[in-house]
């Protein structure tokens, strides 16, 4: 099929791209002045010694250092933990939501937003309220004899992961409910006449179909999660130290600028790789939903 | 007419002012403490100069004096620092020397002399306990606070190297005398940090800030508790079931310094005079258990008899004291404080 297009046509068409482009250069302007810049001069400051000549010793502190793993290893611990969770807990929520007649789903979904609307320093002391040993939960649980000692609920692991999850999971929620939202209701209708259970909706139909948001979902929470401070510094009680925590020590205690900048780059590095190896998982998995559609 | 009558007056008081009223930024530690300096300190020392203060604070004066003088953004003419960070600032090089033309050198002992950072008021680290947990038999020496079997319960020490393994050595039998020498030796940092490690298991959280600690206490959520006393002494005094003890505290000082370039050097260094005149360092007292530096201040009565019980340097405490070496923070720090969160992480 061939068609000429008038040529005045094409102008207007690139006239009204280039305008779209313009629009959007006052947030092209910050996020290069917030974050690029910021990002390059971190890189130019991790190969400086404290005296402002270039080095690469900071690197191989850095990188000598077994703290710098053992962080490396309890970010990812607690990253993957919380996207676990947040998986586990948000993906049957995310199903109950977006099968709920509307009214009923967006008062639980008010319900599911308002931490969002909270900060996250009074969240965080308001778990330490909750948890502690007189707390709360441990005064219902040795109460009503369920423990007779109170639980270890915070400043340990466990807690950082609670206040986490409880700071990730409306944000994994969003993703995964849109998708299945959009999800046709007919498609579940066909299934169950065709005399699907309802495990294998789920499973053949609702999972699907919503893979593109769960993955949104955990690509989110393991970002958000790599960099968190407040949390594990609040509720971890000094034993919970990820990378976040080794910077603030680099930066506040050794005033190690050179150090606490290769420890953010990593931190980006991480990131990347992160999304790289999500990339790849996402391309794999829609490869094989094409071999499947085939099959 | 009123309006006229009132901007004449306005006016009027404006030019009795003098125009050039000398402004100054002073960058204190905040909360009570922060107060207690501006009631007692250079709040009344300002109104004699006739300066126009204007208080910052911070939690973290250190990292933020580095990045204002690196930065040449300098913000604050004075700043309140630990007298171990002051000693790193002054090795950094991001002080001004003291003038001591201004400021009267024979206000400090010998022993507390700097040259960059004047230490005006000093703390210590205590140990205190929850009356609740232990009523009238306490642990009353750090030997007992590491014995877990004669005293079990919860522990709660500072996640910082610095007085965590002074207290360490003291517990294991070092004389406070000896303390920095035996840290000098690789094998006595190495027996303070096994020390620690000892002790790891029981406590339940290494704790980061002094308002933390004192919650800690407070609330129960650890028996026995590595803190300062100002912190300390708030606690009991407020009606929590808290005490402590001076037995082995270490005694540290905090100083005021000037930054490097600072603005208004000059009226800073007339600031410090008049801010640490003895009259007023022994009225900080008043609002917080942190005591005078300056031998003066201890005479005449002008701190309350009662009160200096509660102050770390009283004579009557100071006896089993080890007083905090800020120049070998500065040599060792680095290197303590990686062995401290090598600790940590194993």
């Amino acid at each position: 099929m061939t068609a000429t297009v008038d040529p005045a046509l094409l102008a207007d068409a690139r006239r009204e791209r280039r305008f779209f482009l313009s629009l959007s250069l006052p947030a092209l302007f910050i996020v290069g002045l917030a974050a690029i810049l910021p990002i390059l001069w971190i890189i130019r400051q991790s190969f400086l010694t404290t005296g402002g000549e270039y080095t690469v010793g900071n690197y191989a502190k850095v990188l000598s250092s077994g703290l710098t793993w053992s962080a490396l290893v309890t970010t990812l611990e607690l990253s993957l933990g919380t996207l676990a969770i947040c998986i586990v807990l948000g993906t049957p929520l995310a199903l109950a939501l977006a099968s709920a007649r509307p009214r009923v789903a967006n008062l639980l979904m008010a319900f599911v937003m308002l931490p969002l609307w909270t900060a996250i320093l009074v969240r965080t002391y308001g778990w330490l309220v909750l948890l502690r040993r007189d707390g709360l939960v441990n005064a219902a649980l040795t109460g009503s004899g369920l423990t007779a000692e109170p639980l270890p609920l915070v400043y340990n692991f466990t807690g950082t992961l609670i206040g986490m999850v409880h700071y990730m999971l409306p944000i994994f929620l969003l993703p995964v409910y849109a998708a299945m939202r959009d999800i046709d209701p007919n498609l579940v209708r066909a299934a169950a006449s065709m005399g699907a259970t309802l495990g294998q909706v789920i499973r053949t139909v609702i999972m699907p179909l919503s893979a593109g948001g769960i993955f949104s979902g955990s690509v989110i929470v393991l970002i958000y999660s790599i960099g968190f401070f407040i949390t594990p510094a609040v509720l971890g009680g000094g034993k919970v130290n990820p990378l976040s925590t080794r910077i603030e020590r680099a930066l506040s205690t050794f005033q190690d600028w050179g150090s606490a900048s290769v420890l953010g780059i990593l931190l980006l590095v991480l990131m990347a790789l992160i999304g790289v190896m999500l990339l790849a998982a996402r391309r794999l998995l829609a490869q094989d939903a094409v071999a499947a559609a085939h099959a | 007419m009123s309006w006229l009558r009132i901007s004449l007056t306005a006016f009027a008081i404006s030019a009795a002012v003098p125009v050039h009223a000398q402004t100054l930024t002073i960058t204190t530690a905040g909360g009570d403490y922060g107060n207690a300096m501006k009631e007692a300190m250079w709040g009344p020392a300002a109104k004699e100069l006739g300066y126009d203060v204007r208080e910052e604070t911070l939690s973290d004066g250190l990292a933020a004096l580095k990045m204002q003088v690196t930065s040449g953004a300098i913000a604050t003419d004075i700043i309140h620092l630990g007298s171990p960070e002051g000693a790193q600032a002054a090795a950094q090089s991001l002080l001004e020397p003291l003038d001591y033309k201004i400021i009267d050198a024979k206000s400090v002992p010998e022993g507390a002399a700097s040259d960059y950072c004047y230490p005006f008021d000093s703390y210590g680290t205590v140990l205190s306990w929850s009356t609740k947990t232990y009523g009238d038999n306490p642990p009353k020496t750090w030997a007992e606070f590491w014995d877990v079997a004669k005293f079990p319960g919860r522990r709660a020490l500072r996640a910082n190297a610095q007085d965590s393994i002074e207290i360490a050595l003291l517990s294991d039998g070092v004389a406070p005398a000896e303390v920095y020498a035996v840290l000098s030796t690789p094998e006595g940092l190495e027996r303070a940090i096994k020390r620690l490690e000892a002790i790891k298991p029981d406590v339940a959280v290494w704790w980061t800030s002094g308002a933390q600690s004192a919650q800690l206490l407070k609330d129960g959520e650890a028996d026995l508790v590595v803190t300062w006393n100002g912190r300390a002494e708030t606690v009991k005094k407020d009606g929590g079931a808290a005490d402590y003890t001076f037995k082995g505290s270490v005694i540290g000082t905090d100083c005021l310094g000037v930054p490097k370039g600072a603005p208004n050097k000059e009226a800073a260094m007339k600031l410090i005079a008049a801010m640490t005149q003895p009259a007023r360092v022994a009225k900080l007292t008043d609002f917080i258990a942190y005591g005078p530096v300056n031998p003066a201040a201890y005479e005449g009565g002008l701190i309350p008899e009662d009160r200096l019980k509660t102050l770390a340097t009283a004579p009557e405490n100071a006896g089993t004291s080890v007083f905090s070496n800020s120049q070998w923070w500065v040599k060792n720090g680095e290197a303590a404080q990686q062995a401290f969160d090598e600790m940590m992480a194993r």
